[in-house]
This record gives structure tokens, sequence and C-alpha cells, in this order.
């Protein structure tokens, strides 16, 4: 009994240095952890997050190269601060944890700006619109939420803005989670759920890419804008990206990586809906 | 910390935590039954069966649980085959761990030596008597610290349910922060959760091995 007593004891003892660890890493989250663009520059490389299995705006295509319309924005910023970039392979639920921990200089995930978000990290000028789409499989095309049963599941893909919105507005309906792109995609083409909700430039270029399927919901929620995001407080680098997402309208850097990356997914009819040129959001038709 | 935060987020880890573990008991049950069977099939060579079972024992040994669950939940409906999450989920652990089983209780029983056997049996004890009184008592006795490792060693694996969309511990923390960015609580009750489901395991774990460590000479 007594060597029980001592164990519980030890185990305890084990369980407080751990809390207090983690209470550590609290504080210690509060110092400095992101790099000024002089820092990047003196080290030569910059660590950008991005999307490996979201086609057409971040991926890994069959070379291993990373591809589409945020990474050939990356690869012009790492051009223009004269360093090399190190992909970082971000999931969506932790997005905000790579730059509050200093591990990437700067998310290029398709980062939808939300006030929440604005809250955990800076975001720079906008690229890019986004709203919520939902797709479905085309023998029950959901054209409303009203539609969705009491028992129906919608696929979302964990720390995206499908999933807030829904989980906001309407608590009711059951939500089948996924952690990553690909496994949400798999899941869809397997029959699980009625529908996919996600940003509405992903369903429809998943619509467009894949037979059977129909997007019933074109627009939902309210519509956004895709910015980057450096880490909360970050100025110098953020003033440096607010400069040279102005500096790029001037040459329509954004309407040539449409053209380059996202022009055979969609075609050109979506490419002044999509694209923001400048920073500067046109006004609402 | 913020204390509220905690508060509110308590009745997701709860129930996060009863299904880790409900698929958890689950699956380390079967996988005892399965790896019961399994080790007294290799063990005495059954003819056609011995050889199935060792290849089913080093493919799932040798292959991560979170490949082995990617197969079951995506894999197996290409081929018109739909399992639930949650089925997967106990069927992956059942699986993997029947593999783990099996190992430890097939070293339990080579570890009894063949005199007994002969002893046993020239007492005029059947074969069958032969192992019910004489070899699995002492063949569980001494596999019981490697069980208690396997089912610790399963309930951890659990971890990785998320990939297949099951709410278990690990999801439900990842979830959240990603949707509320309160990342020191969720860790920590994560850590703390796992802590409450796995140390009476291990506390019973080393009670039981004790109480039934009467295999062996020299105590």
């Amino acid at each position: 009994m007594k060597k029980i007593i001592r164990k519980i004891a030890a185990i305890t003892l084990a369980a407080v240095v751990a809390a207090a660890l983690l209470a550590g890493y609290a504080f210690a989250a509060d110092d400095v952890v992101y790099r000024t663009v002089d820092e990047i520059k003196e080290s030569g490389t910059i660590n950008i997050g991005v999307f490996s299995d979201k086609s057409p705006f971040g991926y890994v295509d069959e070379y291993g190269e990373y591809q589409g319309y945020d990474v050939y924005f990356a690869q012009r910023l790492a051009q223009d601060l004269g360093v090399e970039i190190n992909y970082i392979s971000t999931e969506a639920a932790n997005r905000i944890e790579y730059l509050q921990t200093g591990k990437v200089d700067v998310i290029l995930a398709n980062f939808t700006v939300t006030e929440e978000r604005a809250q955990e990290v800076d975001f720079a000028l906008p690229y890019m619109n986004v709203a919520l789409g939902i797709v479905s499989h085309d023998d029950r095309v959901i054209r409303d939420l009203s539609e969705i049963g009491a028992d129906d599941r919608i696929i979302v893909i964990s720390g995206t803005t499908a999933e807030t919105y829904l989980v906001k507005n309407y608590p009711d309906i059951l939500l089948q989670k996924f952690d990553t792109y690909a496994a949400a995609k798999s899941a869809f083409e397997n029959g699980t759920g009625v529908c996919w909700a996600n940003d509405n430039t992903e369903v429809i270029a998943f619509a467009i890419e894949n037979e059977g399927y129909t997007v019933g919901i074109e627009s939902l929620g309210s519509a956004d804008t895709i910015a980057p995001a450096v880490t909360k407080g970050n100025e110098s680098l953020l003033n440096w990206l607010n400069d040279e997402i102005k500096a790029l309208g001037e040459e329509k850097f954004f309407h040539a990586d449409y053209e380059a990356t996202l022009a055979e997914t969609y075609g050109l009819d979506y490419e002044d809906t999509l694209v923001v040129e400048g920073g500067v959001v046109a006004a609402a038709e | 910390m913020n204390w509220e935060v905690i508060q509110s987020y308590l009745p997701l880890y709860e129930k996060a935590a009863l299904l880790t573990l409900k698929i958890g008991w689950l699956g380390i049950a079967f996988s005892i039954v399965l790896g019961f069977v399994c080790a007294i099939i290799r063990h005495y060579k059954v003819p056609v069966l011995h050889r199935i079972v060792g290849i089913y024992i080093e493919l799932f040994r040798n292959t991560p649980l979170l490949i082995q669950l990617f197969f079951l939940y995506f894999g197996l409906p290409k081929i018109g085959i739909s399992i639930d999450a949650e089925v997967c989920g106990v069927l992956g652990l059942t699986l993997l761990g029947g593999a783990y089983m099996a190992e430890s209780f097939r070293s339990g029983l080579e570890s009894i030596e063949p005199i007994q056997t002969e002893s046993a049996m020239s007492l005029g004890m059947s074969r069958l008597q032969t192992i019910w009184h004489v070899i699995l008592p002492q063949a569980i006795s001494s596999s019981v610290p490697a069980f208690v490792a396997n089912i610790i060693f399963l309930l951890k694996e659990t971890s990785v349910f998320s990939a297949i969309s099951l709410m278990d511990l690990m999801f439900t923390a990842k979830d959240l922060i990603g949707l509320y960015s309160k990342t020191i609580e969720c860790l920590a009750m994560l850590v703390v959760f796992y802590l409450l489901i796995l140390l009476p395991v291990s506390i019973i774990g080393s009670i039981v091995e004790k109480k039934l460590r009467f295999a062996g000479f020299g105590e």
C-alpha cells in the first residue's frame, strides 16, 4: 500500500510539474516571437505557411513543388525581399498557432479575414474575395440550409470560416468535422454528409474538377476577403507587406496570378469577382 | 489561464472523453479476445491458420494506426464497403491491438517450459486439461505487464482518431483552438483529461500485476 501511495504522490508531482511548464509557456508567449523584415533579410530565408492540399490555391504538384494562387504570391514576396522561401505546410486549424509561436513569418494559406482572427493575428491588405459556398451530390442538391434535415450532416473542415459561421448561426445543424482538406474531400466523395460547406472558391473548384457535384449555394454569409497574416505586433513586416501589395497593384500582379494559377480551373469569368488588386476591395455592385 | 473558458469547455471535453473511453475500451476488449485466439493459434501451430495469423500480426504491427484507419474509413468505401467512423475506430484499434496482444500473450505461453506439459500429461491430464489448468494460468500471469503496457499504448493511440472525424479528446482540443484560439486552456485541459483516463489504468495495472505474479519461482 505504501508503494502505491508513493507512486500516486510521484505521479501527482509529475502532473504539477507539467502544469507549471504549461503555465511557463503561457508567460513565454508574451515574449516577442516574430522576426522583423531586417531579421528575415539577414537570415536569408522567410518561413511562409501555405496549404499543401488545396488545389488550386496552395498545393504540392506531381513534382513535389508548391503551386497555386497563394504560392505564386509567396514566390514574389521572397523575390522582392531577396530571400529564399521555406514553405511550411499548415492545416486550417493551426494557422494562428504557427504565427503565435513564431514558426512562420507569414501565413498565405487562403486565410479569410475575420474579427475573431484579427484579435489573434495581424492581417495585411487583402488579395482575394471570398464567401462561403455549399456543394452537394447531384442526386440531392441543397439550395437552402432549411433543407438540411435533423439527422443530416454537413461536412466542414475544422478551423475554417465555414465551421465558425455554421456553429454561430446554425447551432442545430449537425457537423461532420475533418482536420484536413484532403480528408474532407475523400469523405464527401465516399458519400459522408449531405453536403460540404467551405469557401465558395473551393467548392466551385471542386464541382468543376469532379463530376457529379453541384454547388447549390454559391454565396452564404458575409462577403469576406483573404489576406496575408503576420504575428500580432509585427509592424515592420505588416507595413512592408502593405506597401508591397499596393505596389503590386500598379502592375496588376494579382490578375497575372489569377491567369497563371486559377484561370485553368475557373475560366476568366470569375477573375474580377475573385481578384483584389492593390488591397482595394471594389464596392459591391 | 482563464477558468471561465475552462468551465465552458468542460462539457465538450467530457463528451470527447466519453467517446475516447467508449472506443478505447471496446477496441481493447476485442483486441484482448482477438490477441488471445491468435496467440493460441500461433503457439500450437494450427495448420494453415497460423500462417494467416502470422501475416496479419506482421502487417498490423508494422503499419501505423493512422494508415490503417485511413484504409478502413477512406479506402473501403471505394470498393463498396462503407463503415461508420466509430465502428472504424473500434475496428482499427482491435486489429492493431490484437496483433500486439497476440505477441505479448505468445511470449507468455512460450515462457513456460515444455517439461510442464510433459509432467501434466504424465500425471494423466488430457491435452485440454493441461492447457486450461497448467499452461494458461501461468501464461496469463507472466504476460500481464505486457498487457497493461499494451492497454495504455492503445488508449493513447486513440489520439489519431481525428483523422476520421471522430470528436475524441485530441480533435476536440484542436477544433476549439481553431474556433476560439484559447490555446493554453485547451492544451492544459487535454493533458489533464488524458491523465484522468490513463493514470487509473496505470495504477490499477500495477496492482493487478502484483496480485497475479504467481508464475515462476523464487518470490
